[in-house]
């Protein structure tokens, strides 16, 4: 039940999201989205056979072939977060719990990266299970692309949180990798989805957008997390977040609410 | 060297360092890919924070040459290389302008509560060499304890200022406006205020017969040299310094630290090597050769609590101090929007945008395993302080552009989303948040299982 203090808080929140929603235009993104979902099989494709070899490492008892595989199974998978919390959020929570996971990516990180022990076989069984299912699901879901814009805007403002206590994948280090997946994911769905039809709308506004891409990817091309200019990291993910929220109008959709529960 | 003007100089600072934060659960820097060296310990979980106590706010409010100087205070910005990318700044070991007993940076410190401002970290090039670290300081009343750092080298506080950001953490060159804005902060803070010290320093009131003794023992002179006592140096009716170097037998000349509000400044001396006021008291007994009874002692302490007392010393962390923090930083974009002053309209919204971030995660997000219900509530309320992280990203945009209007346009969008929406959102989710302390305590001991599972096998 929501009382009316917190209806008024909501409107003017509404009213902040909605702001930039006058001119809308109507695009077409059929043939994108069907060129993204081949891009998301993949990455989730990646996920699953990476969790696959690190279920059988880590039965084997081969803690460098199962940290390794959990690498390569990890990198699907944040490739795809433009679309995994939105999409699938029971299946993300499973998959991507934290901070004391008992299931999912971060019980096996902790597992293989902190403990050194190769004892996961319940966690291994339970991932390749959600990812299948995940993938399984790929198929035939429909996709919308404000659900991918939202996603991209939403992990684009992630990625310029603090670092500064490790990260996501402390555990493993693989925190900067974690965020060059995501730039990835967000970089191939706005170049794939939208950046035509943004180049048709507004093409300075197009231009931005892939500047401040490409200035998030610059950054994030540090050799370590250690390197990264935390201020500048936030400023160009904060630019860019902007920069797609006004793209949201030119391509007819709605301007992103930052959090799905408030959408 | 000559130790002459033995005094209790380090008497002085003082007890109950225990108190300090009630709640706090100690959650280190995690990991190997951190700015920080692993375990660093910061302290910036706990739910109790010192009060900050204004001298300016007393007759009316902050100027803004003050609350510029506390955003400069809280911001990394100012600072450089590793303090900068570690979020580190001036309010990381001055919390809330005063110390932080719990900061501890491995191959910086030998224990809580110091840090060696000369180490390799934060400016290679100010290395020393030499593990020497010193306790962190409380600034209250700084403005009556000149001169300044451990050993009293510097008459000015800008000076000090000023050789902390370059010459300690390898900071740019300050403008001289947040010079003098830092400066005019810090002597902004006071001492919490004793009801028990009385003018010329005196104790007042309901005394008990305990702290009565030490009183009159303070004042007497040393057995073995009359010239000398403890109220020699710690001048009662002038902040309890005397503004001058002793030796008192701890390894060098080190400046006479106040006793005002010294019981919340654990630990003492100049290295922070005592945790209370009885190894202080037992150290000048056995230094000076006073010749104490065990009752002296106990009466020297029990006169030191009650100087160094002060009220409230501290304050729940909940989402409406965030705020009240956030609000006065806030004031300095209220002049320097309309001014188009770009460069401290850029360190505001990088410093307020900070905070903001900060304040969002104490309200976990639903992959947080720790917490469960509120899931509605939480994200509002993430939502909105996302929400204002952005609009002052945008006045910073605007301002850079020369786009004066929209940037007011945007504040008064700001500030309406503060008084209106996000003070209610936020209340909603408290129940849900880290300023919950059984969902504060389920989510840091889940962080420092992980963290202890990692050292345990490296």
């Amino acid at each position: 039940m929501i009382d009316l203090k917190t209806a008024g808080c909501l409107a003017l929140l509404a009213f902040n999201v909605n702001a930039a929603n006058a001119a809308a235009n109507v695009v077409s993104f059929q043939e994108p989205v069907k060129n993204y979902r081949s891009y998301l099989i993949e990455g989730i494709g990646q996920a699953l056979a990476g969790a696959r070899r690190l279920h059988d490492r880590a039965v084997a008892g081969d803690l460098q072939g199962a940290k390794a595989a959990w690498i390569s199974a990890r990198a699907g998978w944040e490739r795809s977060e433009v679309f995994t919390a939105g999409f699938v959020p029971e299946l993300d929570a499973q998959i991507d719990a934290w901070p004391n996971a008992t299931s999912g990516f971060h019980a096996v990180e902790t597992a293989l990266f902190g403990a050194g022990r190769t004892a996961v076989e319940e966690y291994t069984t339970a991932l390749v299970k959600h990812l299948d299912q995940l993938l399984g699901s790929l198929r035939d879901m429909p996709l919308a692309p404000q659900g991918l814009l939202d996603g991209a805007v939403r992990l684009a403002y992630e990625v310029g949180d603090s670092k500064a206590d490790g990260g996501e994948s402390r555990v493993s280090g693989t925190s900067l990798d974690d965020m060059r997946n995501n730039v990835a994911g967000i970089s191939f769905a706005y170049r794939t989805i939208f950046a035509k039809s943004l180049q048709e709308a507004d093409g300075k506004l197009a231009t931005t957008v892939t500047m401040q891409l490409d200035r998030l990817i610059a950054i994030i091309g540090a050799p370590d997390l250690r390197r990264i200019d935390a201020l500048a990291l936030r400023r160009a993910s904060e630019e860019l977040v902007i920069a797609l929220q006004s793209a949201s109008n030119k391509l007819g959709l709605r301007r992103t609410a930052l959090e799905p529960a408030a959408q | 060297m000559t130790p002459r003007r033995f005094s209790i100089a380090a008497l002085v600072l003082g007890v109950l360092g225990v108190i300090a934060y009630s709640r706090a659960v100690a959650f280190p820097v995690g990991g190997e890919q951190t700015a920080l060296p692993p375990t660093t310990e910061l302290n910036e979980d706990a739910l109790d924070k010192p009060r900050e106590v204004f001298k300016s706010e007393i007759a009316g409010a902050k100027s803004y040459v003050i609350s510029l100087g506390d955003l400069a205070f809280n911001s990394p910005g100012i600072l450089g290389g590793v303090a900068r990318r570690g979020g580190v700044s001036c309010g990381t070991c001055h919390v809330n302008g005063t110390g932080n007993p719990k900061l501890f940076m491995p191959k910086m410190s030998t224990r809580p509560g110091n840090f060696d401002t000369t180490g390799p970290l934060f400016n290679p090039k100010a290395d020393n060499f030499v593990l020497d670290p010193v306790r962190i300081p409380s600034l209250r009343g700084a403005r009556y304890l000149a001169p300044y750092g451990h050993d009293g080298r510097m008459a000015s506080l800008r000076d000090f200022v000023r050789t902390v950001i370059v010459g300690e953490f390898a900071g740019p060159e300050p403008s001289p406006m947040i010079l003098d804005a830092i400066v005019a902060y810090i002597q902004d803070i006071d001492f919490l205020p004793n009801p028990s010290l009385g003018p010329g320093g005196r104790l007042i009131g309901r005394i008990s017969e305990s702290e009565r003794r030490g009183e009159a023992l303070f004042m007497k002179p040393f057995p073995h040299d009359p010239s000398l006592s403890c109220a020699g140096c710690h001048i009662p009716s002038g902040a309890f310094v005397d503004h001058r170097q002793h030796n008192v037998g701890s390894g060098g000349l080190f400046k006479t630290p106040t006793l005002r509000n010294a019981d919340f400044n654990a630990p003492y001396f100049h290295d922070g090597r005592f945790d209370n006021f009885d190894q202080v008291v037992e150290h000048f007994d056995r230094a000076f050769d006073l010749g104490l009874a065990t009752q002296d002692r106990r009466d020297l302490v029990a006169y030191l609590t009650a100087v160094g007392d002060g009220m409230q010393p501290y304050e729940h962390e909940g989402a409406g101090a965030s705020l009240k923090e956030i609000n006065s930083f806030t004031t300095v974009l209220g002049t320097a929007i309309p001014a188009g002053d770009k460069p401290v309209v850029s360190l505001a919204v990088d410093t307020i945008g900070n905070e903001l971030r900060e304040l969002t995660e104490r309200y976990p997000d639903r992959k947080d395993t720790t917490v469960s219900g509120g899931e509605q509530q939480r994200g509002l309320a993430r939502m909105a302080l996302k929400e204002l992280v952005l609009t002052l990203r945008r006045i910073d945009m605007a301002v850079t552009d020369g786009r004066t209007r929209d940037a007011t346009a945007e504040f008064k969008n700001f500030r309406y989303l503060m008084v209106a929406a996000v003070p209610a959102l936020l209340a909603r989710a408290e129940p849900w948040s880290l300023f919950n302390p059984t969902v504060h305590d389920a989510h840091y001991a889940a962080l420092w299982q992980v963290i202890q599972t990692t050292r345990a096998s490296r």
